[in-house]
């Protein structure tokens, strides 16, 4: 055995991060730990990395007993981590990000040795990067390799990979666990942490679940499934969704020719032209950065557009400001919640009114208590982990605050509604939820505009599916013909059917 | 319950930069050769000591509460408006000249000279609004800058047409304005007047206005994240130059007051001499903008003022101390200011609230 986690508990004050958990690595092996937000993931690598000190347990490698004060330590017995954001210097190049720490050259930081260092690793393990392309110049899956390559180059026999093919393209999580399998071949093991139950069962080898802190199941992904995998996770069967064929009615949101100024000479959103109706919904699929934020903003009331019209509920509402697309019919989850749909400052209760409190204004005085009786009731309906309603917004954690948003919004109970990313960060006990919301609003007759990264949910919930590429509409697919395979060759600007 | 925990936690931070400031005092105090006990006595006396030592210290205390008001309800909507001197100045002036110029009984002279003194430096401060709104000028630099257009007006306003030539003196001011339409005093020939009393009533004013109404709320959480504020439907311009408006208009008033209240003309440089505006302005920082803690920080630096005079009458100590401790509380109230504006910077939000 490579590694072996013994009895490990970690205790925050009264919280349980941890408790009791055994986990082991053998060497070329990948093993998967998957859990929702808050089974205690992140704690027990933080503490296999030496960024914490578990309350009790042990660690061993190969055989040996050790303690790790600091990360420092942890790379010393070769274990490595990738860190869900990466961590590079955007203006060095990738040799000089995967050689940092331990350069060659004495006094002097011998270039051309790094490079060449760079080419033999690269070589070895066949993962191909340009060692003189300078970071901001690559694209996220080629920053990914280079992360790798710099915990390889530091020695790393173990690597952990936490939610790695978060910010990643399809055609780039292939290649990911293409990398994988190579490596794993020349003997080295992965730690998988993520949330994405079909990638990690076609990477791993071994799962190990974890919900509330507690091992609830250590699995041959072979001979397992997602179905089983989602029970252990989240403590209960799945309702398998119950998608009724959308009855769509009149338009409810008209985009005629719209542009918006792109930041260089392109235009971000270029002439694009949609319909959402009533009882329908519409999904946009796109890699992010291909104009859907802009698009977004501007049938928002959020940025004028340079050009088109947009039309809600057949009131021309181009260029106006929020408010009136609000009053308009308008409700909105934003795709950032930190940037348009909270104040970290403000109390839940105070976040939770934005958008209603126009609403529940009497006289010009808002009615706090009928106020927080809604917030309580979305609190309890949304099993969002928010203590009072009086807390700050800051102290929710992101999927609890995107459930708090989604609540909100959804209780404007507008004609119209943007989703935007709505399941960002969320379990998924809570994905469930906000999903049936989403569908019994479009049964009601609602009509939904929803823009996520993730196929997989877009291809669940959406009725109609357009793809954006480079500020453009490049295609359009009914719900039954629609797949992965077409949308992610749509995606990135390949021809439909060509 | 919450309530009073948040004003607490509000007066927590203040209380520990006091702590430190008389620390700091006590060792200017032994520099200067004093005796700390007896020097801090004298203060205490100077401020609170007799009716007439409190009183005089309530008085220097109301323009300053009123200012510092007014820079809360900016700052707590995430604008900035350094421009109290000025908006000062005007209201102070347009209360004089309406005061001296419009016929009518006394108290009712008086109550439009105070509106008018509220719409010169409500508007003044308003423009400033106007300014950011129309071609994106920051209001820290705005409201800066219109001070001195503001003061230097005013001076000759009363230097030149409106100088008072019935007295010997040659000091520019205008002329004195009949007593009928002076504000009452609060106590007979004690220096409070009734304009305390209008403090307080706008210090409770605002605290209802930012808790309890929806207009206060928008205004709020625009000062919280002003991007989650628009996209709910706020409407940037018009809440900004209404809050403006209300920021600059109780310097006005602040300066109404001293004017009818206290001076009875507009005495060119009196206002800045004192420094109302600016220890106001320190008054809202101090206290996070919360309107009831700026009112007590704005009376606890006012007492620091005025009992730094008694200091100097009764010891060798000289009035300076007084600087002293309030030097060293802006250095506190400066480094929680530029953590917070660094905090935001890091969050990629330009328009970062200012307290």
């Amino acid at each position: 055995m490579l590694l072996k986690m013994e009895g490990i508990s970690k205790n925050y004050g009264d919280v349980r991060a941890n408790r009791q958990i055994d986990y082991d690595l053998k060497p070329g092996e990948v093993h998967a730990i998957v859990g929702e937000n808050g089974a205690g993931k992140t704690t027990l690598m933080r503490i296999l990395y030496g960024m914490e000190q578990p309350s009790s347990g042990t660690i061993r490698i190969g055989g040996r007993e050790v303690r790790f004060a600091d990360p420092k330590d942890a790379i010393a017995h070769g274990i490595g981590m990738v860190h869900q954001h990466f961590m590079l210097f955007q203006n060095f190049t990738v040799a000089e990000n995967i050689v940092i720490g331990k350069e060659p050259g004495k006094l002097r930081f011998d270039r051309k040795a790094a490079i060449a260092q760079v080419e033999a690793l690269s070589e070895k393990y066949g993962i191909r990067v340009d060692p003189r392309a300078r970071i901001v110049d690559c694209p996220l899956g080629v920053q990914q390799r280079v992360e790798i390559l710099k915990v390889l180059y530091q020695g790393a026999e173990i690597i952990i990979l936490d939610e790695p093919t978060g910010v990643l393209t399809p055609l780039e999580v292939g290649e990911l666990l293409e990398a994988i399998r190579t490596l794993t071949k020349q003997g080295k093991s992965f730690i998988l942490i993520s949330h994405k139950l079909n990638e990690v069962m076609s990477a791993a080898d071994r799962i190990t679940v974890l919900r509330d802190g507690e091992v609830t199941g250590v699995l041959e992904a072979s001979r397992t499934s997602i179905e089983e995998l989602s029970r252990l996770m989240v403590g209960r069967p799945l309702a398998a969704m119950d998608k009724q064929p959308a009855l769509p009615k009149d338009k409810v949101l008209e985009v005629k020719e719209l542009s918006v100024l792109g930041s260089g000479s392109k235009p971000a959103v270029d002439s694009v032209s949609l319909h959402v109706r009533a009882g329908e919904i519409v999904g946009i699929a796109g890699i992010s950065g291909n104009g859907q934020s802009e698009l977004l903003q501007a049938i928002s009331g959020l940025i004028k557009p340079a050009g088109g019209t947009v039309a809600l509920l057949g009131a021309d509402v181009t260029g106006k400001s929020a408010r009136e697309f609000r009053n308009a019919g308008l409700a909105h989850i934003p795709e950032d919640r930190y940037v348009w749909g909270a104040s970290k400052s403000a109390t839940v209760a105070e976040t939770g009114t934005m958008g209603h409190q126009r609403k529940l204004g009497k006289l010009g005085f808002l009615q706090g208590r009928i106020v927080k009786a809604r917030v309580s009731e979305w609190i309890k309906q949304y099993a969002i982990k928010a203590g009072s309603p009086d807390n700050e917004t800051q102290n929710l954690s992101g999927g609890n605050l995107q459930k708090l948003i989604v609540a909100r919004e959804i209780a404007q109970q507008t004609p119209f509604l943007i989703a935007a990313e709505p399941t960002r960060g969320v379990d998924i006990g809570a994905m469930e939820t906000i999903h049936e919301q989403l569908l019994r609003k479009r049964d009601a007759g609602g009509a939904i505009l929803l823009v996520s990264s993730e196929l997989s949910e877009i291809l669940k919930l959406s009725d109609r599916i357009l793809v954006m590429y480079e500020g453009k509409i490049v295609g359009e697919l009914q719900e039954g013909d629609a797949t992965e395979e077409k949308l992610s060759l749509l995606m990135v600007g390949g021809k439909r059917n060509g | 319950m919450d309530k009073w925990k948040k004003l607490t936690a509000s007066l927590l931070g203040p209380a520990a930069a006091i702590a430190l400031g008389l620390l700091a005092g006590s060792i200017a105090i032994v520099i200067a050769g004093g005796s700390i006990l007896e020097t801090y006595a004298e203060m205490w006396k100077g401020a609170f000591g007799s009716l007439y030592f409190l009183t005089s210290t309530l008085n220097r205390a109301t323009p300053v509460i009123l200012v510092g008001l007014g820079a809360a309800v900016a700052f707590r909507s995430g604008f900035f408006n350094l421009g109290a001197q000025g908006q000062m100045a005007l209201g102070g002036l347009a209360a004089a000249l309406t005061a001296l110029y419009v016929p009518g009984p006394g108290w009712i002279v008086a109550i439009v000279s105070m509106l008018v003194g509220i719409a010169a430096g409500g508007l003044w401060s308003a423009f400033a609004g106007y300014m950011d709104a129309r071609f994106r000028m920051n209001l820290l630099i705005t409201t800066l800058l219109l001070n001195y257009i503001a003061t230097l007006f005013a001076s000759y306003m009363v230097a030149y047409p409106f100088k008072d030539k019935t007295g010997s003196a040659a000091m520019a001011q205008s002329q004195m304005i009949d007593n009928a339409i002076w504000l009452p005093k609060l106590f007979k020939g004690m220096p409070a007047h009734v304009g305390l009393l209008l403090a307080l009533v706008a210090m409770v004013a605002l605290y209802v206005y930012l808790t309890r109404t929806v207009s206060g709320y928008e205004a709020r959480m625009m000062g919280g994240n002003p991007l989650f504020a628009v996209y709910g439907g706020v409407r940037r311009t018009p809440l900004m130059l209404g809050v403006m408006f209300a920021s600059g208009g109780l310097a006005g008033l602040a300066g109404a007051g001293e004017v009818l209240g206290s001076q009875y003309r507009y005495i060119d440089n009196s206002f800045v001499a004192a420094d109302f505006a600016w220890t106001g302005i320190m008054a809202a920082l101090l206290a996070n903008a919360h309107p009831i803690g700026t009112a007590i920080a704005a009376f606890f630096l006012v007492a620091l003022q005025t009992g730094g005079m008694g200091v100097e009458m009764n010891t060798d100590v000289p009035l300076e101390i007084g600087d002293v401790i309030q030097a060293v509380l802006i250095l506190f109230i400066t480094v929680k200011f530029v953590r917070g504006f660094r905090r935001r910077r890091k969050e990629g939000d330009p328009n970062g609230a200012a307290v």
